[in-house]
């Protein structure tokens, strides 16, 4: 099964689109200064879906569509913001929590009607939806169950983070369709076969990707004895100029290489300063003195940052049977955005969407999180899954065991 | 957090500009002197343009030095054609190339892998002093290159240029 990376495109855009209407209604309804501030189209296990959410209280909306596009759709943003919502709605009373309530499913049904009227247009087909339900839970509980699907452990999610400008309120707007469906819909949007992605094979380059965070993570254990699992691995599409949305604007400590050979691209290893602190001294001999980053800190994230992109990379390279180098760690501390951009910008030369394959590492007992970044060539990504034959790929799921061991 | 509670909200309203992201590959350009800021520049580019008669003023984010290179697309993502859309877009709003005057901050050579040739943050920099000379905009202040990002700030009202880092002081251009 093929779409190509027209479609891929087409409907990341018509995401985009759909959440950029959803807002604008939502602005005139209540003068609320809304941007959408990034759209992608993910492919990760169904149980890892929303893990970006744990930890947090949700309140929104939710909605069953029918027809060309099958699936459940939410829009939902922080339930400590229910009462700035109500508050934008009806200026000057304290909302009480029944009007909060009435104003969150009253935006969420403007919004999401925009959102999949846009859909429907544009696939010049009818998608109905259900009445809005309102909801209010925690974590990836307030997102609807992944739809299940005996052939595909992963699905595709399509998410739009919306930024109210002035308020520290996000809005989030998930859209999980069938499987099969919408794959069929990107079939029939594909004009060509030149471009042409198995989808198939990027769920077989997920499960990799997942072997090889786990690696990673085993490395990290490894060199600083604190227990550190692999939580979620996933890729993504979307536009060139979204990549480096995909880290927040605060401060990041970590590495970055080039790596060559069939895909090339750059592999970022990247902690947020607290992660990068705590994680250098349980691989020092020495207590530290204060809570700031320091050189030897430093020497120690290029050092970690350096087996763990070795672990991810050499797992890829026995996965698609291809040699794939990389260049010494570079070791960089600045803001997330600006370490994306300038590596963005290279692989935009040549491409006007990207792959971003992403994973995450987390511990429980103390504060550590770790994301490694990959940014691969598209072409040759496109290339290397061609020769990944699925067959083989079966095999090579056994083998991996093996390869990193 | 703004406060919602009658009296202070008026007077919140009325004292701070209003505040204008812009994207990556993003301008935006006002009359009422907001405040226009972007975030995470790299080897990107910010440029600011503002009319010292009129008061209009205009950022704009780009990416990559030139759209020759690359079929097709959105203007504001190039070095080239993203000063010149801002500039159409400040002309549209009353200003002369005359009275326009630029200040740019980015350009950054961090993580700048290419052996040979220069840097996409050295091209960036190069292409929009070209296209800024060619309307003749003079560039009045400048914070470009170096290993680090950058964040900046534009005020509308004053033409100043707040520029960001992560690991030093803020400047002002």
């Amino acid at each position: 099964m093929n779409v190509d990376i027209q479609s891929l495109g087409t409907f990341n855009q018509l995401a985009h689109e759909g959440a950029e209407e959803a807002t604008r209604s939502m602005a005139q309804m209540t003068g609320i200064d809304a941007v959408v501030d990034v759209t992608k189209i993910t492919l990760l296990n169904r149980d890892d879906v929303g893990e970006e959410l744990t930890g947090r209280e949700f309140v929104g909306v939710q909605f069953a569509f029918d027809g060309v596009l099958e699936g459940d759709t939410v829009l939902v943003f922080d339930a400590d913001s229910a009462a700035t919502i109500a508050d934008a709605l009806v200026p000057g009373d304290s909302p009480d929590e029944a009007m909060a309530r009435s104003g969150v499913k009253e935006i969420g049904n403007i919004m999401m009607s925009g959102f999949i009227d846009g859909w429907a247009d544009y696939v010049e087909a009818t998608i109905d939806h259900s009445p809005p339900e309102y909801i209010e839970k925690s974590g990836a509980d307030v997102l609807p169950d992944a739809p299940t699907d005996a052939d595909h452990q992963q699905v595709f999610v399509f998410k739009s983070q919306i930024e109210w400008i002035d308020e520290s309120v996000n809005f989030y707007i998930y859209m999980l369709p069938e499987y099969e469906p919408l794959a069929e819909l990107m079939m029939e949007q594909a004009d060509t076969e030149d471009d042409a992605i198995p989808i198939d094979k990027l769920q077989t380059f997920n499960e990799m990707t997942t072997k090889g965070t786990q690696k990673a993570a085993d490395n990290v254990e490894m060199m600083t004895g604190i227990p550190t699992d692999a939580e979620v691995t996933q890729i993504s599409f979307a536009p060139i100029t979204d990549v480096p949305k995909q880290v927040g604007t605060e401060t990041y400590v970590g590495t970055v290489v080039e790596f060559t050979g069939t895909p090339s691209g750059y592999l970022m290893v990247l902690f947020d300063e607290v992660s990068a602190v705590t994680v250098a001294e349980a691989m020092m001999p020495i207590e530290m003195e204060g809570d700031e980053l320091t050189d030897q800190h430093t020497a120690a994230i290029e050092e970690l940052g350096n087996i763990m992109t070795s672990g991810f990379v050499d797992g890829w390279a026995n996965v698609l049977q291809t040699s794939v180098e990389h260049t010494p760690p570079r070791v960089v501390h600045d803001m997330g955005r600006a370490i994306v951009d300038p590596l963005a910008a290279q692989v935009g030369q040549h491409q006007e969407h990207a792959f971003i394959i992403e994973s995450e590492m987390k511990t429980e007992d103390i504060e550590f999180e770790s994301e490694i970044l990959a940014l691969p060539n598209e072409k040759e990504l496109r290339e290397a899954l061609e020769a990944l034959d699925v067959e083989r790929a079966n095999e090579t799921q056994a083998d991996v065991e093996q390869i990193f061991e | 957090m703004k406060v919602y509670d009658g009296s202070q909200s008026e007077s919140t309203t009325q004292n701070a500009p209003e505040r204008i992201k812009v994207g990556i590959a993003e301008y935006k350009v006002t009359t009422d002197a907001a405040l226009l800021t972007t975030s995470g520049l790299g080897s990107c580019i910010g440029v600011a343009i503002y009319d010292e008669l009129n008061g209009a003023a205009g950022l704009v984010h780009v990416m990559l030095p030139s759209a020759a290179d690359i079929d097709g697309g959105n203007r504001a993502k190039f070095a080239d054609t993203g000063v010149e859309v801002l500039v159409e877009a400040l002309e549209a709003a009353g200003s002369t190339t005359d009275a326009m005057r630029a200040k740019i901050a980015g350009g950054s050579d961090m993580l700048d892998f290419s052996e040979n040739g220069s840097s996409i943050g050295s091209r960036n920099a190069k292409q929009v002093r070209r296209t800024l000379e060619e309307y003749d905009i003079p560039i009045v202040g400048e914070d470009l290159g170096g290993d680090h990002g950058r964040s900046i700030k534009l005020e509308a009202a004053t033409g100043e240029l707040i520029v960001k880092s992560a690991n030093t002081e803020s400047i002002t251009l």
